[in-house]
């Protein structure tokens, strides 16, 4: 008989503990640092790493950290720095100034020409998928 | 002018989400983390489809793709 997913308690996983994921996410985001914006090889690169964990993310072979079932008020304080980033993002994009009111993303792509810092961009966005994955 | 303006309000949203999150991870705090809302919405399904889950794991897929390959 099929078992509801939400009630399957899976036994952990070598390559779910830290000791594992921590230096799998480093190896992957040195050899992600490697590449430069708009080469195929980033773009590949992205879309396998990507791939493989909404993959991970959309199938149960992951064991996933219980979710709350409803947020309370407080919940509304995620709004203000949301809200703040919107709004200078839109004005930015909208306004479409260049380098004179520049959006977030021309901001950004200096700072990530540098291996060093795009390799810790990618340590930051798998990290963080790893984390939505097992959410 | 514009120019630090635009990296002002960016900074203030980046200190204010480091803000949140430092306050809801205090003892007792009624604010959720930034980890519980993300769990939150990944639980949002419409019939068997985990619409919250597909959106946020693609949300974040097109995030690296934007900043990391284009």
């Amino acid at each position: 008989m099929e078992q509801p997913h939400d009630l399957t308690v899976e036994a952990p996983r070598a390559w779910d503990r830290p000791a594992v994921a921590v230096p799998v996410l480093v190896c992957l985001s040195l050899v992600g640092g490697r590449f430069a914006s708009f080469s195929t090889e980033a773009n590949l690169y992205t879309l396998g790493t990507g791939g493989v964990l909404i993959w991970l993310g959309l199938s149960n072979r992951v064991p996933r950290r219980p979710a709350p079932h409803r947020l309370g008020a407080g919940a509304a304080w995620w709004a203000l720095p949301v809200v703040v980033f919107v709004v200078f993002e839109g004005a930015t994009f909208v306004m479409a100034a260049g380098d004179d009111f520049p959006t977030f993303s021309r901001l950004a792509d200096p700072l990530l020409e540098d291996r060093l810092v795009r390799s810790a961009a990618w340590l930051g966005w798998l990290s963080a998928f790893w984390g939505l994955v097992r959410r | 002018m514009m120019r630090a303006l635009a990296i002002g309000g960016f900074l203030a949203s980046l200190v204010l989400f480091a803000a949140v999150e430092w306050a809801a991870r205090r003892e007792g705090s009624r604010i959720p983390t930034l980890g519980d809302v993300c769990a939150y919405v990944t639980r949002y399904e419409v019939g068997s489809v985990p619409v919250g889950r597909i959106g946020l794991l693609g949300f974040w897929w097109w995030l690296g793709w934007h900043f990391l390959a284009r």
